[in-house]
């Protein structure tokens, strides 16, 4: 196996894996190789929150040692992860379950943890998010670091596309995977509810919170999943299904298949979409007919106001989950979570039911319109990174009060990946969103391999 | 803020044993007056016997 080229933090899982496992690089050198880069230039991009370089050197070891014996585990197996600070992560600090002088030190490994490490990962730390009492420095975009990364999976953005890690765990309640996915130029994945466990993840909302994958390919995104997939008994959502082979759908083949784009929705947030993203996307579209996808326009009535039951849902939820910490909150935690928690109280019972009938409503259109197709595909965020001084605290609770092209799948529960489909004249990224049906994550997985392959944006990188 | 929402969220407050943050209610004042039209907007709509069914169907799978 011929030695890479590249800087090693720049290797994707993918890359690195098949290096790993012929003994061509060890876990070890792999790691130092990211600290190194960590320290480098996180002073720039405050990505990790905490960073546990001294037992992510002895886990390398550990990995190096089965693997030289022949004991190796799989394509996660020695490759250094981190995972945002909502998910537990044992003998690191949880700042988002933290309060004024209480800094929580979590005792177990949420089940996605668990599961990386099972799988052979290296765990590198905890990454920022949006929302924290500590109001750490705000994550910066490695595209530019003028420009905020988007929330609020802010660190797993940044790291991931500038090499700090070679994958991150985020978190999706209205689109907080993909869209700092999409600012930063990666793969977000937002698998189907009840796909990957819940447990040990700091709820912001029940039944809306999804884990999920940040990488810099699609394969990456198959292998993580593969990792973090399945029944979890600890979480009363997750499913008992079959978890199929992810990255035996990755063959660059979409003849035949059928693309829905609902055209209708994309005109309705036309006045809040930059012309450049709508261009990158069309072209995207175009590109995966080419490819032999049919693309058929479909039309989701109520799809509007999927966006603000979300939000109805999302703060109601919110405000429930940590009712018992509000007289605290109230006082200390940021801005927006304060704000969510005012809204959250302003919600009646009645609007939370609306909310989930328009829920029930908007499930049973995607049912039927996922009779026709295979996927949806439309744009996977309004615009490019804002700097950091165009953008407020409250940026985000506007965008979920306004018909947007993410939260409607937290809503519905439905798979979507965002996969860099551009770069706009700042030089900064654009993504396409594709969704799919309830547990068709294979498919939405080879759409996108198929489409990254065409494209070949992930040959660029930032310039940090 | 409108006269109504402000004094319902004083009142919600004040049931839940809880305080503003001094300067929040002027603060948020443009985000809570979004938020209440956004909620008159969901209920604009006409769901006729639409009810709350959280489930997923076997048709689904089909195309």
């Amino acid at each position: 196996m011929p030695y890479p080229e590249k800087p090693l933090f720049h290797l994707t899982i993918h890359e690195a894996q098949k290096l790993v496992q012929s003994h061509a690089l060890s876990p070890v050198e792999l790691v130092r190789a990211i600290l190194k880069r960590i320290e480098a230039v996180d002073g720039k991009l405050h990505a990790y929150l905490h960073l546990m370089a001294d037992s992510a050197l002895a886990e390398a070891r550990v990995a190096e040692a089965e693997i030289l014996q022949g004991r190796y585990r799989g394509p996660l197996h020695g490759i250094a992860v981190a995972v945002k600070d909502q998910l537990d992560l044992k003998g690191a600090p949880a700042q988002i379950r933290s309060k004024p002088s209480i800094h929580l030190q979590t005792s177990e490994d949420s089940t996605a943890v668990r599961k990386l490490r099972e799988a052979g990962a290296v765990m590198l730390g905890k990454l920022a998010m949006s929302g924290l009492p500590s109001d750490p420095p705000q994550a910066r975009n490695p595209w530019n670091t003028d420009h905020i990364t988007g929330g609020s999976s802010t660190g797993a953005g940044a790291a991931v596309a500038a090499g700090l890690c070679m994958g991150a765990l985020g978190e999706d309640t209205a689109g907080s995977i993909r869209n700092p996915a999409s600012l930063c130029g990666i793969v977000g994945l937002k698998p189907t509810y009840g796909r990957v466990s819940r447990y040990g993840l700091a709820p912001l909302s029940w039944s809306l919170d999804h884990c999920g994958p940040m990488t810099w390919v699609v394969e990456d995104a198959a292998y993580m999943l593969q990792a973090v997939a399945g029944y979890d008994p600890r979480d009363p959502t997750s499913i008992r299904a079959p978890v199929p082979e992810y990255s035996a759908a990755l063959r660059e083949d979409i003849r035949g298949m059928v693309v829905g784009v609902p055209r209708h929705y994309i005109e309705e947030c036309r006045a809040r979409t930059d012309p450049e993203i709508l261009t990158f996307v069309d072209r995207a579209i175009e590109e995966l007919e080419s490819l032999g996808a049919h693309i058929e326009e479909v039309t989701l009535p109520t799809l509007k106001l999927a966006t603000i039951a979300n939000a109805v849902i999302y703060y109601n939820e919110h405000f429930a989950a940590h009712r018992k910490d509000a007289p605290t909150l109230i006082k200390t935690a940021a801005t927006a979570r304060r704000a969510r928690i005012y809204l959250g109280l302003l919600t009646s019972a009645a609007d939370y039911v609306q909310a989930q009938r328009i829920r029930s409503r908007v499930k049973r259109e995607f049912a039927e319109v996922f009779q026709k197709i295979d996927l949806l595909a439309l744009p996977g965020q309004p615009g490019p990174a804002p700097t950091v001084e165009q953008s407020g605290p409250l940026d985000t609770l506007y965008k979920h009060l306004a018909p947007d092209f993410l939260a409607p799948f937290n809503l519905a529960g439905l798979p979507a990946v965002n996969i860099p489909c551009g770069f706009t004249r700042a030089n900064l990224p654009a993504a396409l969103q594709l969704a799919g049906k309830p547990f068709d994550e294979p498919t939405l997985l080879r759409a996108a391999y198929t489409y990254q392959q065409r494209a070949g944006w992930y040959e660029k990188r930032p310039p940090i | 803020m409108e006269k109504l929402t402000e004094q319902s969220l004083v009142a919600l407050l004040a049931q839940a044993g809880l305080e503003s943050k001094e300067g929040d209610l002027e603060r948020f004042e443009k985000l809570i007056d979004t938020y209440m039209a956004s909620l008159k907007a969901l209920h604009s709509v006409d769901l006729g016997d639409e009810e709350i069914g959280p489930t997923f169907h076997p048709e689904w799978t089909a195309k």
